[in-house]
């Protein structure tokens, strides 16, 4: 279990064109700790939770790329984590030796 | 005393707005809050047997203890009988705890919360069940309207005003903690015959399950009967019914492998009920309330 970890309430939206990398927008409870990398690892949970070859995506907020931890973004925007984040994502087209970054 | 749980900052709203809120919650809850009341009096009336007590000129049943001074005062201390009595009234100490926090606001619940607070007291009083009290909680708990008080015509609107769902957490766990301790002070030495009875109006959302889950069942012990009213938001697409929760398990190696389930799998309360409407309340709450009686009754 997460144990006593912060979470924050999110939901998921593309305007990806390939339905196969749409998921559903119901709300997600996650712990706030997550990057772009955990949140990836779960959109790609929700396409097919046994794919092999997972599609990396990056995320944004109010058109805005979330180059943090869900937690240094509420802080950074004077949020808590009562709030309800609506997160785009989108397949990444940065270069992974970035992506690794954050 | 619990004094240290008492409110000490001011009310964020004034009484005249309260009252407002409070009429519209009236309006509301109009035709609601009579039947709620039968609803619960019926489940919360005695089940007990009833017992043979004394003293009366017939009966069914001679006290013997009253014998010898019949006959020792010349047959005219005759109230020597036994009768079956109705059932002793029970008791109860209820509480309603509703969340202020923000989350309440953003998925625009407050409403609703309102409207549930003003029902569920109105038929608490209506009912004469016993005494009330109400909490509010967020970051922590505090009590707006102590057991000791009558809840009056005024102590509706005096309770609103505390209220902002502004508060930046949600503690259930502490809430939990601090309303044992409350109902701990409360409850008079031995007192077999009172029942204690919190009812939590909030959105449900919460971290730690399995830290308040071992809290709920500390409060089981101590007879004390817990009950999650859950106000669901009127946006279809947010309803914690088809929320999950993400968490990391370890896998047989040890590894942390992620994990998607439903929120409401873990959710550490037993005895709850989902309501997205306030016309929904009364028969969502006496269907909990009698499913708890009845599982009480099972054990
Ligand atoms: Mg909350």
């Amino acid at each position: 279990m997460s144990g006593g970890a912060k979470q924050v309430k999110i939901s998921f939206f593309t305007r990806e064109e390939d339905e196969a990398l749409h998921v559903s927008g119901n709300p997600l409870y996650v712990p706030v700790s997550l990057k772009r990398f955990g949140l990836s690892e779960i959109v790609n949970h929700l396409i097919d939770k046994d794919s092999e070859r997972p599609t990396p995506f990056e995320f944004l907020i109010n058109g805005t790329l979330l180059k943090t931890s869900l937690e240094d973004y509420l802080v950074e925007n004077g949020l808590s984590n009562e709030a309800f984040l609506n997160l785009e994502y989108a397949r990444a087209i940065l270069p992974p030796s970035f992506l690794g970054s954050f | 005393g619990n004094d240290n749980y008492a409110i000490t900052e001011n009310p964020t709203i004034s009484l005249e707005e309260a009252r407002d809120l409070w009429r519209q919650s009236e309006i509301a809850s109009q035709d609601l809050a009579a039947g709620l009341s039968e609803q619960l009096r019926l489940i919360l009336e005695p089940t007990l047997a009833t017992k043979l007590r004394g003293d009366y000129k017939t009966g069914k049943r001679l006290n013997m203890k009253r014998i010898i001074p019949y006959i020792a005062s010349q047959f005219r201390k005759d109230k020597i009988w036994l009768r079956r009595t109705k059932p002793s009234k029970r008791q109860y100490q209820i509480m309603i705890a509703v969340d202020d926090s923000k989350s309440m606001a953003e998925s625009q619940v407050v409403k609703l919360a309102f409207d549930s607070i003003t029902l569920v007291s109105k038929a608490l009083t209506q009912l004469e069940a016993g005494a009330l009290s109400i909490v509010k909680f967020g970051e922590t708990a505090q009590v707006l309207h102590p057991f000791e008080r009558p809840f009056s015509q005024d102590s509706g609107p005096k309770v609103f005003q505390w209220f902002d769902f502004q508060q930046t957490r949600t503690d259930i766990r502490n809430l939990v903690a601090k309303s044992l301790d409350i109902f701990a002070h409360a409850r008079a030495s031995g007192d077999s015959e009172l029942w204690q009875l919190q009812i939590i109006i909030s959105d449900g959302v919460c971290e730690d399950h399995a830290t308040i889950q071992r809290l709920v069942r500390q409060a089981r012990e101590e007879k004390i009967m817990l009950v999650f009213v859950v106000m669901d938001g009127i946006n279809s697409n947010e309803s914690i019914m088809d929320m999950s929760q993400v968490s990391y398990d370890p896998d047989s190696n040890g590894n942390m492998t992620l994990k998607v389930n439903k929120y409401l799998d873990t959710f550490p309360f037993e005895f709850y009920v989902v309501v997205h409407n306030i016309k929904e309340l009364p028969e969502m709450l006496s269907l909990i309330l009698r499913q708890y009686f009845t599982e009480l009754a099972s054990t």
